[in-house]
């Protein structure tokens, strides 16, 4: 059993990734997930002004998609961010290639709106000492994912748990 | 917010229905799986991994029998599931759900769900339930969930902030 490597756990407890806001959130935007998935919730839908002493509000599962950077910018330079950096960093720091997530937690707060623009901090919560997975050596671990407003009221927090592992053979 | 405008669809409860209790069970809720949902969820949901949209890359770089239905899109129909029950008025505070296997296109799901327990908060009903999408006999996701329902006509979960606001 491979224990923690000391960087990592220096990690842990700590917003180790701070993303600025990449994108502002749009009805269109969040309509077609609303397609997607047939929800006819009149909350997402109701044009602005419709719904008496509140704005419509974006359907609160797509709360992460709102940090995924564009895919491609008319900027040559610009390198889109991964969409969870700190579990890759965590992957090449730990030597373990392949990772699938096991569980998703989402907890919602102040909801979204058009014109927001939020911004995310990654928090490792833990990581165990290597074992050997179905698939290989592996470990598990587990990254929060805070989301704020622009006046940094927090608009949620997503959890979400990994086992990553290298395939038995491989260094 | 106007009660007026926030009309509960079809099926889903409303502000007379009798308070849930736990054991109560939602109606199901059938999905036929489909390509075009799968790839429109991942979209949509700005998630561009191949294995949401490319068949090829999911059987021959990733092992899986075909294109996945991402987490985002189960999120989302988990959300939907849940107020197209409890009606617009009620709050989803908390989702939780593991995925054990893949659903890809052509499954037949049905989304399940029961009440596991109430508590009446007198402002709002806190309520969780758990859920589960199946393929037949297979559990493809188990789930559970925290929503908030208004006690009576003027009793809303939206206004709840700061500690009161318990997800």
């Amino acid at each position: 059993m491979t224990s923690i490597p000391e960087k990592i756990q220096h990690w842990i407890g700590k917003p180790v990734i701070s993303l600025a806001s990449v994108m502002t959130v749009e009805q269109g935007l969040w309509l077609n997930y609303c397609v997607a998935v047939e929800d006819g919730n009149p909350l997402y839908w109701k044009p602005a002004g419709e719904v008496d002493g509140m704005a419509p509000i974006a359907p609160p599962a797509m709360l992460p998609s709102w940090m995924i950077d564009h895919e491609w910018s008319p900027d040559p330079e610009h390198q889109p961010l991964r969409t969870l950096e700190l579990h890759f960093k965590l992957k090449d720091e730990l030597g373990l290639p392949f990772g699938v997530v096991t569980a998703v937690e989402l907890e919602f707060h102040e909801p979204v709106r058009a014109g927001d623009r939020l911004r995310a901090e990654q928090v490792l919560l833990d990581v165990s000492d290597e074992y050997q997975t179905r698939m290989g050596p592996g470990r598990r671990w587990s990254i929060a994912v805070h989301y704020y407003h622009q006046n940094e009221a927090l608009a949620g927090v997503q959890t979400l748990h990994f086992v990553s592992y290298r395939k038995d053979g491989a260094p | 917010m106007s009660n007026e405008q926030l009309e509960p669809r079809a099926g889903a409860r409303s502000v007379d229905s009798p308070c849930p209790a736990a054991g109560d069970k939602l109606p199901e809720r059938p999905i036929h799986i489909t390509r075009k949902m799968i790839i429109m969820g991942a979209t949509s949901s700005r998630d561009w991994q191949p294995i949401h949209h490319d068949g090829e890359w999911a059987r021959e770089r990733a092992g899986l029998p075909d294109i996945i239905m991402n987490n985002y899109t189960q999120a989302g129909w988990l959300s939907q599931y849940l107020t197209s029950w409890s009606g617009p008025r009620a709050r989803i505070a908390r989702i939780k759900f593991s995925m054990r296997s893949p659903l890809c296109p052509g499954d037949y799901a049905v989304l399940r769900g029961e009440v596991a327990s109430v508590i009446d908060a007198e402002a709002v009903l806190w309520v969780e339930l758990s859920l589960a999408i199946q393929v037949g006999e297979r559990v493809a996701t188990t789930a559970s969930a925290k929503i908030a329902l208004p006690c009576g006509q003027q009793s809303s979960p939206w206004q709840l902030s700061g500690a009161a606001w318990r997800p």
